[in-house]
């Protein structure tokens, strides 16, 4: 009677449209919360912003939320296995100061160079979220304490490889792509995008990010389950890691230049990103596309209130409110989603 | 103490099976080599990554043995306090002053950096610690105008020359503690207004302008937010914003565009370093309008080099960084041999433009 | 099987019990909480619906009904939890109203709650007295007096821990005492107890049970909730029966049977149904296919970690083996054990005559091991997430194809285990959280069969489930037996194993104190051999059941 029933998977392929698409619906609905807000910004900043939705504008503001765009769809990883990443900002300056060396190596051709440079930083930046994964699930140390030591490591590594000097002149090549634009969409902002859409599947599609989903919500049921919870957890930081790599070589190629004090505070604005889009500090709840409006209500923010004129320590404070509002509404969500059992 | 292991554990990581790239940056460090004659302080950074580096602290540390305990009469101890030296800025000041002190050969100097610009700890026990060791003068960089004056003072009571470089201690604070001592550094004020003027000429009366200020509240970011302001006044520009971007280059290039967004008839950039001239001149080439907008700086660092020579950027000022501690310690060793040194010593500065062809 | 004990097993399950004693008592005086037609309603579910109720001064006062009869709804009304939608409350006739938690603590209403809030990384002393830490110079934790008036509360539930340790290492039994202890530490007019005994063996509920009486005996009324019948007719003065949100009926103890009460609640009798599982699992017992085979689990010499004595034992398929014992004797120890949840001291393990490690629970559901915990709500389910997501957890590889998840798959696995397994649930997207006890239990069950586990080890699998889903659960038990499966029960309510085990073990202090067969399975033995470790010097511990 219990018997194995591999084979049934097919016989009920017509019913079982329905809950995906339900599914679906809910999810959306999920995230229409920090959509709305987005929307209700957008509309008071081009009523009242002048240029704010002229094309070059949109522009900017994409060019300016894609690095924070990259790290948040790592950094949503972290969070949703109920863990942090503070090293982000420290260890993208690692990986741009490696790979501005490796581009710089005149030896090899450019194109050559360009490709072991962006592979020299996403490797550096996996290294270190190996590091951070491997320390915290092994030894099981809160993430926040050994990235706040890798932030450190991170730091004093990147001002050692190269001296604290900053390098410039690279190929320009490799420049080019900085400010390179497809329709009017700036080429660094379609990567960070193809990021995010990788990322969602990865989360919503596969096995693995299901697994990252649990383990956020119930880690002991998921290692009951019999699933191994420490290579996740590794992986889950391996991939912020990686998105911080890219991320390096996206500030290299927009600002020309690797400085070894580049990207302090990064992280902090990755995490912003992330809680305004809905997803749970303490993991298993959230989504990449509420991370995805996240970036941009922080990224619209702060171009909008440049715009109208807001000087830069009320800008400040707006910014820091806005946080703390997203934090409180998603409370509220909590609450109305646990009154509906 | 933070910052020691990673340092050396990234060394033994990074830089020992080093490659061809790393190879080239170090051949530089063992060029600009640390005399033994630097006593390494309470943070190592420079010379730490030495292959024989044993060997050379023992050195050191038999050196300055000698040198505190029996040819005190011989050659004069001074002091050397710096900011973070994860600043290119300061690691070339401390650098130009050993080489400097190499050159004369007459005085032993120790030198001791920070951790971060904000370390005002350090400084301090830095100054303590160079009290109770009895040297002969101390040439310090403050990292704070006024927490740095008491233990000043104490030094000064001890008999110590001590002078002020970088940013001078605050006057009420120096008042109140009863001290005069000489402050021997750039005229942050004056430079930006150099560098101000050139753009006010090149763009004449009614010319658009915005500022890109530093850290708000750092002594330098004001004074050169009050020099592009006098040069503002004087060239009868017109300023139609004025922003922070922290000395950051990401932050300058975001803030900017937004400025340039919000003010699209912008015709000049004064920026009050150079690393923001760089996210500058980034955003106004993304725009488009590369030599359309003019842009300023402050510095001289090199990566700026190859925009001055494109012109896109007008000019920048070099204050001579690299000299201003070797500067005050020249003056230091004036004061010990019984020169009256008070007020502000103003270091010469430069100003340095596109090379016209 | 004795027929005596036969006939007690029956009865428990019907909840047909004698005693009523203290029935009559106390109802005629005047009411110390009265409920007129309160009102609760959550979205799309109305949870209480008008109900009436009169609890009178110093009477035990019980509440029964099945999982979303409205119980739980009506303790958190009452206990400032909830606020009701309509309706009034009063506390010896002034209107009771309470807003929060504190209101009602003010009022002299105490709730022991089923689910505990407590501190697990403080001392047990300071959970105790948490709310009125007793202080000194005004600041100063008073750390005299705090160990002092623990040890007085500790020995009143009769609970033998040390008042530093830290929570986190109490059983659940013992941090049920806990709870209860806490509750007693301060006076209130009125305690309300929600499923007290679920986790406590016969002798701590007795010790519960004469605790209650001596509030009772203080003035204090108090409210019982529990799935336990027996318990009712040995305990309470008065009982009220909810079922979906209304209150169906009110009675003195001593009007009433078991029967009837279930009859009520339930809207049909039982006995039919444990019956047939008595039947099958009688005619099950002993046949030869189950004696030729290599058993599915051999243990030999297996050492828990911190006990002293090795276990061995065979575990057969087709058969269901019971792990009796009392709380603290290392049952649900043996079981994280043989999984590779807990590190082991030695022993081996063979599966199907082969020797295997088990190093961690990833190799032993490799080997088609599997554990349902206690703890379903913090070990086995992920509550957040819907039915669909719990039960493919354990073999995502079934439902998806190189790592990519098919969704269509997915959802017609999961309907077909939810319709086979007849967990009832709005649909496999709804959140685990929001389904009854006994349908998470099924849940987890739907889970691992459909990981296709062949060695299933429960713990506790009726642990605050209803009277009527537990008979489903143990059905559900017996087919998986009939299908071949080789089950490990532990459980604290000896007749529970007496209805579905084909042999017991007992447990004593970590040692393998006995082995019953069905033939052999007497209530009494059971307990003595569960006793036997503990009886250095000590006089039969009493029996509640005899």
């Amino acid at each position: 009677m219990v018997d194995k029933n591999r084979g049934m998977a097919g016989q009920s392929k017509l019913t079982s449209f329905k809950m995906p698409a339900k599914a679906a619906v809910q999810k959306v609905l999920q995230e229409a919360g920090i959509g709305m807000a987005l929307l209700v910004l957008i509309t008071i900043f081009s009523a009242t912003a002048p240029h704010f939705m002229d094309e070059s504008n949109v522009t900017n503001i994409l060019t300016q939320i894609t690095i924070n765009l990259v790290m948040a769809t790592g950094m949503t990883f972290v969070i949703l296995i109920g863990g942090i990443d503070l090293s982000v900002g420290s260890v993208m300056a690692l990986c741009a100061m490696v790979a501005g060396l490796v581009l710089k190596n005149e030896s090899v051709p450019v194109p050559v160079a360009i490709a072991a440079a962006g592979l020299a930083s996403v490797i550096v930046g996996m290294i270190c979220g190996f590091v951070n994964g491997f320390v915290s699930s092994f030894w099981n140390v809160p993430s926040f304490i050994v990235t706040l030591g890798m932030l450190n490591i991170a730091r004093g590594g990147a001002l050692e490889v190269t001296d604290a000097r900053t390098l410039f002149e690279f190929p320009n090549m490799f420049n080019d792509f900085g400010t390179a634009t497809l329709f009017g969409v700036p080429a660094i902002f379609l990567v960070a995008l193809a990021l995010v859409l990788l990322g969602w599947f990865v989360l919503t599609r596969t096995v693995f990010g299901r697994l990252i989903y649990s383990i956020g919500n119930n880690e002991e049921a998921v290692r009951l389950s019999g699933h191994s919870t420490f290579i996740l957890k590794v992986a889950a930081f391996v991939i912020s890691g990686l998105t911080v790599g890219i991320g390096a070589i996206i500030y290299m190629a927009r600002l020309t230049i690797a400085s070894p004090i580049l990207g302090t505070g990064f992280e902090l604005n990755a995490i912003a990103a992330v809680i305004i889009g809905g997803t749970s500090l303490n993991g298993g709840r959230g989504s990449l596309i509420g991370t995805f409006l996240g970036a941009c209500l922080i990224g619209v923010l702060a171009d909008g209130l440049i715009l109208i004129g807001v000087g830069d320590f009320v800008r400040q404070m707006i910014t820091g409110g806005v946080i703390i509002l997203a934090v409180i509404l998603d409370s509220y969500r909590a609450r109305i989603a646990d009154r509906g059992r | 103490m933070k910052a020691v292991f990673p340092k050396r554990l990234i060394n033994l990581c990074l830089l020992r099976p080093s490659g061809d790239s790393f190879a080239a940056i170090r051949i530089q460090k063992m060029s600009s080599d640390v005399p033994p004659c630097l006593i390494l302080g309470t943070f190592p950074m420079a010379g730490i990554n030495k292959p024989f580096m044993s060997m050379l602290l023992g050195s050191v540390l038999m050196l300055s043995c000698v040198s505190f305990g029996y040819t005190q009469d011989k050659k004069p101890v001074i002091g050397l306090v710096m900011k973070s030296l994860a600043n290119e800025f300061f690691k070339d000041m401390q650098e130009g002053a050993v080489k400097h002190v190499q050159e004369r050969g007459d005085l032993t100097l120790v030198a001791v950096g920070m951790h971060s610009e904000t370390d005002i700890d350090t400084q301090v026990n830095a100054v303590e610690n160079f009290i109770t060791k009895k040297v002969d003068g101390i040439v310090i960089a403050p990292a704070d105008s006024r927490a740095l004056v008491p233990p000043v003072a104490r030094a000064i009571k001890a008999g110590i020359v001590v002078i002020n470089i970088d940013v001078s201690l605050d006057e009420a604070a120096k008042k109140q503690a009863g001290v005069d001592l000489a402050f021997v550094g750039p005229d942050n004020r004056a430079g930006a207004k150099m560098s101000g003027d050139v753009l006010a000429k090149a763009l004449g009366p009614g010319g658009k302008v915005v500022i890109i200020e530093g850290n708000p509240g750092a002594d330098n970011a004001q004074q050169r937010k009050l020099g592009f302001d006098d040069a503002v006044k004087e060239g009868k520009l017109d300023m139609l914003d004025s922003r922070t971007a922290h000395w950051e280059t990401e932050e300058a290039n975001t803030v900017f565009t937004n400025m340039l967004t919000a003010h699209p008839d912008i015709q000049g950039v004064m920026a009050a370093n150079d690393s923001m001239a760089l996210g500058v001149v980034k955003a106004i080439d993304a725009a488009g309008k590369s030599g359309k907008i003019l842009v300023v700086g402050f510095d001289n660092i090199p990566a700026v080099q190859p925009l001055l020579k494109e012109h896109k950027m007008l000019a920048t000022i070099d204050q001579f960084g690299s000299k201003m501690a070797a500067n005050g310690i020249d003056y230091a060793m004036k004061g010990l041999q019984g020169e009256k040194l008070t007020g502000w010593i103003k270091t010469p500065i430069e100003l340095v433009t596109a090379p016209s062809n | 099987m004795q027929q005596a004990d036969r006939v007690e097993a029956r009865r428990w399950l019907a909840g047909v019990s004698g005693k009523a004693e203290n029935a009559g008592k106390g109802h005629t005086m005047e009411p110390l909480l009265e409920l007129r037609g309160i009102v609760k309603h959550f979205p799309g579910v109305t949870a209480l619906d008008s109900v009436d109720l009169k609890v009178a001064q110093g009477e035990i006062h019980a509440l029964v009904g099945q999982n979303g009869a409205g119980k739980s709804a009506l303790i958190k009304v009452l206990s400032g939890a909830y606020t009701a939608d309509a309706g009034e409350m009063r506390l010896s006739g002034a209107p009771y109203r309470p807003r929060t938690p504190l209101d009602a603590l003010e009022a002299g209403v105490r709730v022991v709650y089923q689910e505990f809030n407590q501190l697990p990384y403080l001392s047990v002393a300071e959970n105790l007295l948490f709310e009125r830490l007793p202080r000194r110079f005004g600041v100063m934790l008073d750390r005299n007096t705090l160990s002092r008036r623990a040890n007085d509360l500790l020995r009143r539930v009769g609970l033998e821990v040390d008042p530093a340790i830290r929570l986190e290492h109490l059983g659940i039994a013992q941090r049920q005492l806990v709870e209860i202890a806490k509750a007693l530490s301060s006076t209130g007019r009125l305690l309300v107890l929600d499923e007290p005994t679920a986790t406590l063996t016969p002798r701590e509920a007795a010790r519960l049970f004469d605790i209650v009486r001596s509030a009772r005996g203080s003035g204090v009324t108090v409210i019982y909730v529990s799935h336990h019948l027996q318990e009712i007719f040995e305990l309470c003065d008065r009982v009220t029966v909810l079922r979906n949100g209304r209150r169906i009926e009110s009675f003195a103890v001593a009007e009433t049977s078991a029967p009837q009460l279930v009859r009520l609640m339930v809207g049909r009798p039982l006995e039919a149904a444990t019956d047939a599982i008595e039947a099958d699992a009688a005619a099950e017992t002993g046949s030869p296919s189950s004696a030729q085979q290599e058993p599915a689990l051999r243990l030999r010499g297996l050492r828990v970690r911190g006990s002293p004595h090795p276990v061995s034992f065979d575990l057969k398929y087709g058969e269901i083996l019971g792990l009796a014992g009392l709380v603290g004797s290392g049952r649900t120890e043996l079981l994280r054990a043989i999984f590779g949840a807990d590190r082991r001291e030695g022993g081996e393990i063979y599966q199907d005559g082969h020797r295997v490690a088990f190093a961690d629970p990833v190799d032993a559901v490799r080997h088609r091991v599997c554990l349902l915990t206690e703890n379903r709500k913090e070990e086995g389910l992920v509550l957040a997430m819907p039915v669909r997501v719990n039960i493919t957890l354990t073999d995502l590889a079934q439902v998806s194809r190189a790592g990519l998840l098919r969704v269509q798959t997915e959802v017609a696995t999961a309907r077909h285990w939810v319709r086979e397994l007849d967990v009832r649930s709005r649909s496999i997207e709804q959140t685990a959280r929001e389904l009854s006890g006994g349908n998470q239990q099924k849940l987890i069950v739907a889970k691992w069969l459909f990981r296709d586990a062949s060695i299933i080890m429960l713990d506790e699998p009726t642990r605050g489930i209803d009277v009527g889903a537990k008979a489903e659960i143990y059905t559900l038990l017996r087919r998986l037996a009939k299908g071949g499966k080789a089950l490990l029960v532990v459980s604290s309510e000896l007749p529970e194993l007496m209805v579905i085990c084909d042999r017991i073990l007992v447990l004593s202090r970590g040692r393998l104190a006995g082995e019953l067969h069905r033939h052999e399975f007497d209530e009494e033995r059971i307990l003595s051999l569960a006793y036997s470790e503990y009886l250095a010097g000590k006089a039969q511990p009493e029996n509640r059941s005899s």
